[in-house]
């Protein structure tokens, strides 16, 4: 469905010294820099499938987003969308794709929600009877009911992100754009809006990439995430398979016994791990470690902990998404040096 | 005093940031400003040609491309975005940040006005001056430069400043009431423009209409700096005229006051 | 074609149905707008209080040009008054972004959003200042000179238009470029009066470089005296449309150097 192939976006930028005195540099002999945002990325995504694109902030994500929609013109390299190229024939090609910007909006500020609809009904040329469909399949998935006569400036934040999804979903796109969809929503609304992407996927087959910095968004959407980092790829498979390589980190909790006075300094002193493979958080008495259970086995490791000092709780966790997500950074990042 | 200086200082530093930030608009503004004066200077040009003779309305060519060039440099030295700054900030609410800070709202304002101010007086009203003397020397044959008239013209430009800061202070609060500050901004530069002598000078008026701008604020923003400076006045009608501008910098800066509080109250309302 | 009106005639539904909720600011814009003309006007009649006539034009006549003037800049401020936006923050804040996303052509959608009902106060004083000097103006009133009235008009406004379309586009480059409006957009002043008052180096610039003289002097000197039409109205249709073609460009490749913004 999408095919990226090499694609690379350079960005031209004034290099500012910090402060006033690097300003007023500025404004008289400006420096220039070739920034590559997008190094060379290529990867594919299926028909249906749902990907997570993920990278620290900064990495490029949104840049290739915008290349993917359209709005931006790669420097080289090239995508398709369904066979078409999004900056050659653009018109047509952007009636086959949604696009939510979840720091953006493209409703209507001033007026009633539902004129947003009746607009993008006559933008994307949609005929009444499919448009009354369309309407009720979004309403019935994003419950828009209850403010769909509201001008859109008093929607609250994850209203209007509903609202964004279903006037992006309006002309039954065949992939679907959503960067960072869930960003500043509550928790409930988070779920909300998870349940209403995954419900157009399955019933639709409609692709989605989506970018976020919200595990669970990741955990709970995605069929496989893409990942990059100053612009490059850095990883590509599934999240199973990212879980089978890089999930050996464990977290164990525990509560020491106050009497015992242990001190992170001593705790850490007698095992022979490096810093990468083993983290120790502490508040008070209670220590939170995180460590490489290739390293040091899990068993050995509560065998040490008791043998440290006596614990009032203790508990093992499994490596969580975002434990694996951090290693990958840095392992991208000291590729990168 | 120091503690004023280091509590002001930020807004300072933060108006010159953002006017290298938006230096290009600057740029844009003034020239916009030097094309308007070059219309205005060839209308004028034809209309003495029209008239036949040297002077018009005991105004000579020489005094009307002064007189135009000067209220453009008043205009550019008494120059303020503060309307448009207040409105934005209380369009997007930021102006409760402003609010919280343990300062004085009006000095914050005009502190961050500063910067700009001082980069349009030296980088434009100097050169502007010393061009329009160099202008004068050449086309009358002799140094018509006068020290006491400049540094006169200085402190009268500095009340007018005062006088339209408040002005257009008083401008800014409007945004409490009225969402299209944009028109409004037109309709006040139009009237102002013409009401404080920069589009025609009020010399030209019918006497009547002229005695009665000469006391309203307007002439004190930009029409008896400029006089002053063209020696158009004697001793005592300087010294009455920049009376006159004292006197409205204090009444604007009561008005503002007062807008002030009134418009506070609306926006605790707004608030909810 | 057809498709086109349609999108226009809904999005300026919108428009009006959100102007009707700021009644009191359509209110405040138009008649500032009014209020601005009659400044304008009143200057010329203090100055006409003095001299018989100007570059051999009368007091009437210098009316009717700059009634005339009003009408293509009252036109384009109606219709394309988002272009200043674009040049003064759509691009910058990345909200360029939209138009991109839609299966519309961004210049029309950019176009199509905003219907600048502030402009009457332009026409209206246009108009009246026109109907008000036409009878002592001396008009040269045939059927032909009817037909070019009419027909002169659009074409005078498009040159606003590609002015304000290049001058936007800038902004695909640099980011911000309301400066660049304002400045080259300032110079329809040159428009209101004769050019023969200017020299001859501001008389070449606004006439061909930043055609402003096109869009009041030049036509409004064939309905004046009948001089001439080849120049003062072919040369406004002509110039409007190599100007417009050439903003289109310039918009095309603006587009592709647009880099949105934002993380």
């Amino acid at each position: 469905m999408i095919s990226v192939n090499n694609l690379r976006k350079e960005f031209k930028k004034v290099i500012k010294d910090p402060g006033l005195k690097g300003a007023i540099k500025a404004l008289f002999r400006p420096k220039h820099e070739i920034i590559a945002a997008v190094d060379n990325i290529s990867f594919e995504v299926e028909k249906g499938e749902v990907l997570g694109f993920i990278g620290p902030n900064g990495a490029g994500k949104s840049t290739v987003i915008k290349m993917l929609t359209g709005i931006l013109t790669p420097t080289s390299g090239s995508c398709t969308i369904n066979g078409k190229n999004p900056t050659v024939d653009r018109k047509k090609y952007v009636k086959e794709i949604g696009v939510v910007f979840g720091q953006r909006t493209q409703l209507w500020w001033d007026l009633p929600l539902v004129e947003t609809y009746t607009v993008l009904k006559e933008i994307y040329e949609i005929g009444e009877d499919k448009f009354r469909k369309r309407m009720e399949f979004l309403n019935e998935v994003l419950e828009l009911e209850d403010f769909i006569k509201s001008p859109v400036r008093t929607l609250s934040l994850g209203q209007r992100m509903r609202a964004d999804i279903a006037a992006s979903m309006l002309h039954s796109p065949k992939v679907l754009f959503l960067d960072e969809p869930t960003i500043g929503l509550d928790v409930v609304v988070k779920d909300n809006i998870r349940r209403a992407i995954m419900k157009i996927n399955k019933e639709e087959q409609t692709t989605v990439v989506l970018t976020t910095h919200d595990i669970s968004d990741i955990e709970l959407l995605c069929d496989r995430i893409v990942m990059i980092d100053h612009g490059k790829n850095v990883y590509d498979g599934s999240l199973r398979e990212l879980k089978k390589n890089y999930g050996q980190m464990r977290e164990l909790t525990f509560e020491a016994d106050p009497a015992s006075n242990l001190t992170v300094k001593d705790f850490r002193k007698n095992l022979k791990l490096n810093d990468d493979d083993l983290i120790i958080k502490n508040d008070k008495n209670v220590f939170s470690i995180r460590f490489n259970s290739d390293s040091m086995p899990v068993g050995d490791m509560l065998n040490y902990t008791l043998s440290c000092t006596k614990v009032k709780d203790i508990a093992v966790k499994d490596a969580d998404i975002e434990e694996i997500i951090r290693r990958l950074y840095k392992e991208g990042a000291d590729k990168s040096e | 005093m120091n503690k004023l200086r280091k509590q002001y200082l930020p807004f300072v530093r933060a108006g010159v940031q953002n006017l290298i930030a938006y230096r290009m608009n600057f740029l844009g503004f003034i020239i916009g400003g030097l094309i308007y004066c070059f219309v205005m200077y060839y209308l004028w040009k034809s209309v003495f040609m029209a008239s036949g003779g040297d002077t018009f309305m005991n105004f000579t060519m020489t005094d009307m491309v002064l007189y135009l060039f000067l209220s453009n440099v008043a205009g550019e030295v008494t120059f303020s975005s503060v309307s448009n700054d207040i409105a934005e900030e209380i369009k997007d609410g930021s102006i409760a940040m402003r609010l919280i800070k343990p300062v004085n709202t009006d000095l914050s304002y005009l502190a961050t006005e500063l910067g700009g101010t001082a980069m349009r007086t030296v980088t434009f009203a100097f050169p502007v001056i010393i061009a329009l003397e160099i202008y004068r020397y050449v086309t009358l044959g002799r140094v018509m430069f006068n020290p006491v008239n400049l540094l006169l013209f200085l402190l009268s430009i500095v009340l007018a400043y005062l006088v339209a800061f408040r002005v257009n202070l008083c401008f800014g609060f409007m945004a409490f009431y009225v969402k299209n500050l944009w028109g409004m901004g037109i309709l006040k530069n139009s009237i102002v423009n013409f009401l404080s002598g920069s589009l025609i000078p009020l010399a030209f008026m019918p006497d009547w209409l002229r005695t009665a701008l000469e006391y309203m604020p307007f002439a004190s923003m930009s029409y008896t700096p400029v006089m002053i400076y063209m020696g158009k006045y004697d001793t005592n009608e300087i010294l009455f005229r920049l009376g006159i501008q004292a006197v409205w910098a204090v009444i604007i800066y009561g008005i503002s006051k007062i807008i002030w509080l009134g418009a506070i109250k609306k926006l605790s309302v707004q608030g909810g | 074609m057809r498709r086109a009106l349609k999108i226009y005639r809904i999005l300026v539904a919108q428009n009006l149905k959100r102007l009707m909720e700021y009644k009191a600011d359509f209110l405040t814009g138009a008649v500032s707008f009014l209020i601005d003309q009659a400044i304008g006007i009143a200057f010329i009649f203090i100055i006409f209080s003095q001299i018989p006539q100007l570059a051999g034009f009368t007091f009437e006549q210098i009316v009717f040009i700059y009634g005339f003037s009003q009408i293509p800049k009252g036109l384009d401020h109606l219709l394309t008054d988002n272009l200043w936006c674009v040049g003064y923050f759509i691009v910058r804040k990345g909200d360029f972004d939209k138009y991109l996303t839609r299966p519309v052509n961004p210049l029309f959608h950019v176009i199509a959003e905003t219907f600048q009902i502030d402009a009457v106060g332009e026409l209206v004083v246009g108009i009246c200042l026109m109907i008000y000097a036409a009878p002592s103006a001396g008009l040269y009133i045939t059927p032909l000179s009817v037909i070019l009235f009419i027909l002169v008009i659009p074409f005078s406004a498009l040159i606003y238009t590609a002015i304000k379309i290049t001058t936007a586009a800038v902004a695909f480059w640099i980011k911000s470029s309301g400066f660049i409006i304002q400045m080259v957009y300032g110079m329809n002043e040159f428009a209101k009066y004769p050019t023969t008052i200017y020299s001859n180096f501001v008389r070449l610039i606004v006439t061909f470089i930043i055609p402003f003289a096109f869009t009041g002097y030049y036509p409004c000197v064939y309905f004046l005296t009948g001089e001439n039409p080849l120049f003062n109205i072919g040369c406004t249709v002509l110039i409007s449309v190599i100007f417009f073609g050439i903003s289109l460009a310039v918009w095309h490749k603006g587009i592709s150097a647009y880099e949105s913004a934002g993380s």
